[in-house]
């Protein structure tokens, strides 16, 4: 007799793993649909599911135990073995909960992460290796990220440098439509920026820098163009937003450079984003009127406070994924109580009529239709009476968790002797087996 | 009746504001804001049978007391803001614009509305009804004027002074806010410009004398009439933000002010019943 059936999940990600060994194990594609029949095949497993992406791979099986969720893995790369971590029964649920509502995420709250767990659902259904179990804990761990991004914060605020400078310039232009982004210097930081600048529509890039090799290359880079250093007077007038990243040891946007350029501007607003270390635009720029000026220190205190918002945010987080948790475990009591009683209910009526059936055959004679009639009608009613308070008794526990009561039951009526497939009797297991007991379907 | 109506009206701008507030507050429900715009919709709606009723109860005379202008002028902002709002899909501003609606309305829900006595047969001219209309209309662009600029300000303090907190995420960008300011200004200088030009064709025909409340309104219409020449000159941002709010603070400063001293304007709206032999009563007009 097979062993009951469990959720497990065995995995690795960027908190126990470092990117060598992630990137051995990660698939995608055909190799992964490849890898989801492969799982699906193997003994003593129901259902999987894998999620695979740059942060983590974790493999999913409803099946007697963890051995072939680990083999993934062991399978693919000898050194994962000291990097996994296993989870079962309700612990894996919240794992998969907390990863769909990015709590687990590098970056708490990133958007992306759901987009990828559907993905991966997506996948393993197309490949037959989910069924109905794996689409209920999907589609709850859908509903749960869905409700903690709308209930909470905790996709709100920038956190990273490049993702304030886009909310400031935001908050000072709206869009950049019809506007240019100077960058000042050849620095990473600054052609980062620029980069997730764009999102705002610039109309153009322009890129200055001391040496015309490096700065033509920058250009190149970023999709803009090179303008020589001489004319950073002009460009301080062309541009509305300026990101400074130069190896320069001084100041090189002075106030008096700066104040004569927003004159020239005719005091349209400028904004100035200095990302050098050590800092090259003055600090005295930024009290001139309609010059909005940020460096590093700015910026990275405006992303430590959003990442502290984040994370209080989580708590709240929490808490929605520990009620749908809960909520998923009941529903899943629920299930599984309902094969007992329909078994139970089955079975009770499958000897009523027979006892009818015996009666009638010998007594029959004497009896008209309408007397034939009121035997079987007394016999199902007895089963009936006799089953009314057990069949609420099981319900109840199971909707209170309580999943002694249904094996319990199954026990005391026998009903493990009966010639029935060997997975419709997991004890508190799942129902999913049995599409034909289970009433509701799923969402 | 029109001011059960009224005072209807006003319970349904304060729900609208409500809504918009609480868009303002939690951003996340949006809806909160759509539902405020409905809101505000029904309420103008409402408040436009209110005057039209009133108009009908005391001859249209009310609404050349100061009480009176302060109905028409509440109605004019919750009308001129949705109109704005299908040009500029800025819900924050209605968490600014429909408090100032309640603000001006509120005071002209208590007493009694009426008819302020017979009107002398010199007022009754189209002219003047256009003149406390075009003036009630540029006040209430002024003032929506106000409250954005107030916005811009509040914005640019957090933006300037590194302060990435809950206004800088709620309120709009600095640009928008700018650029509204100045279409309202405009929109504003120019019906204050009809305004004033109305109510000159009859201060001639009526009054041989220059009254304060024209005198300050020229002031008003100097400034006004200065910002938009200054935004060619390049002018924006803070400078016109606090220069829109010192106009605004202008125009209701001196409409109190002027009526607070018994007799010192004609523009207070209270006529002596018409007796023959009388000297004719001066007119009167809302701001």
């Amino acid at each position: 007799m097979s062993q009951p059936l469990d959720l497990f999940l065995v995995g690795l990600s960027h908190k126990s793993a470092p990117i060598d060994v992630r990137e051995r194990v990660a698939l995608s594609g055909e190799a992964l649909k490849a890898a989801l029949t492969e799982l699906k095949g193997m003994e003593g497993v129901g259902e999987a599911f894998v999620v695979s992406t740059c942060n983590r791979v974790e493999v999913f099986v409803q099946a007697s135990g963890e051995g072939p969720a680990r083999h993934f893995f062991t399978s693919r790369a000898e050194q994962a073995t000291e990097h996994l971590y296993v989870k079962q029964g309700s612990e894996a649920v919240r794992h998969l909960f907390r990863v769909a509502a990015s709590l687990d995420s590098m970056v708490v709250g990133e958007q992306q992460i759901l987009g990828q767990v559907k993905e991966a659902y997506g996948l393993a259904s197309a490949a037959s290796a989910a069924g109905s179990f794996m689409s209920r804990l999907c589609n709850r761990a859908f509903v749960t990220a869905k409700r903690v991004r709308t209930e909470t914060d905790i996709g709100k605020g920038a956190t990273s440098m490049s993702q304030v400078a886009v909310d400031l310039v935001e908050k000072i232009f709206g869009d950049l439509e019809k506007r240019a982004i100077l960058l000042v210097g050849a620095g990473k930081m600054g052609a980062l920026s620029a980069k997730a600048l764009r999102v705002l529509g610039a109309e153009a890039v322009l890129v200055t820098n001391r040496s015309p090799e490096r700065g033509q290359a920058l250009a190149d880079q970023v999709g803009g163009t090179f303008r020589p250093w001489e004319q950073l007077e002009d460009l301080l007038v062309e541009a509305d937003v300026v990101i400074v990243s130069t190896g320069a040891p001084t100041f090189v946007l002075t106030e008096a450079l700066i104040r004569r350029a927003m004159k020239r501007r005719r005091h349209r607003n400028l904004c100035l984003i200095d990302l050098a270390v050590p800092r090259n635009v003055d600090p005295a720029c930024a009290d001139l009127d309609e010059v909005f000026a940020y460096d590093v220190d700015d910026m990275e205190k405006a992303v430590s406070a959003n990442h502290e918002a984040r994370r209080g945010e989580a708590v709240r987080a929490e808490a929605i994924v520990e009620a749908e948790v809960m909520a998923f475990a009941q529903e899943r009591e629920v299930r599984a109580a309902l094969p007992v009683l329909v078994e139970l209910r089955k079975r009770a009526e499958r000897i009523a009529r027979a006892e009818a059936e015996r009666t009638l055959s010998s007594v029959g004679a004497r009896l008209d239709e309408k007397g034939r009639k009121s035997v079987e009608a007394m016999a199902q009613a007895i089963v009936k009476k006799l089953l009314h308070q057990p069949t609420y008794r099981l319900k109840d526990a199971a909707a209170h968790g309580d999943s002694d009561l249904p094996g319990a039951a199954a026990a005391l009526f026998g009903l493990e002797e009966q010639e029935q497939p060997p997975r419709t009797r997991r004890a508190g297991g799942h129902a999913a087996a049995r599409p034909a007991a289970s009433p509701e379907k799923t969402k | 009746m029109s001011l059960e109506l009224l005072r209807i009206a006003a319970a349904l701008y304060l729900v609208a504001a409500a809504g918009y507030i609480l868009y303002f507050a939690r951003p996340r429900h949006a809806v909160a804001a759509r539902f405020g715009a409905w809101v505000l919709a029904f309420a103008f709606v409402v408040h436009m049978v209110a005057i039209g009723l009133a108009c009908k109860e005391f001859g249209g005379l009310e609404w050349f007391t100061l009480r009176g202008g302060f109905v028409l002028m509440a109605w004019l902002i919750a009308g001129a803001y949705l109109l704005v709002q299908r040009f500029h899909h800025l819900p924050s501003v209605g968490a600014f614009v429909t408090p100032m609606v309640l603000l001006v309305l509120v005071p002209t829900l208590f007493g009694e509305g009426g008819s302020p006595g017979v009107a002398p047969e010199t007022l009754r001219h189209p002219a003047l009804t256009f003149h406390v209309i075009s003036a009630s209309l540029g006040v209430a662009l002024f003032g929506i004027a106000f409250g954005v600029a107030l916005m811009y300000l509040l914005q640019e303090r957090e933006v300037k002074g590194k302060k990435f907190g809950v206004l800088f995420s709620r309120l709009p960008p600095l640009q928008s806010l700018d650029t509204l300011t100045q279409r309202l200004v405009r929109l504003g200088f120019v019906v204050f410009t009809v305004a004033l030009l109305a109510g000159q064709v009859m201060a001639h025909k009526v009054w041989k004398s220059w009254d304060p409340q024209q005198v300050s309104s020229v002031v008003v219409w100097l400034l006004y009439g200065g910002m938009v020449q200054l935004r060619h000159a390049g002018w924006h941002g803070r400078r016109y933000a606090k220069l829109t709010m010192v106009g605004f603070a202008l125009v209701m400063g001196s409409m109190f002010a002027l009526r607070a001293v018994p007799g010192f304007t004609l523009h207070t709206g209270t006529y002596a019943p018409a007796v023959p032999g009388v000297p004719p009563p001066r007119p009167g007009g809302a701001p």
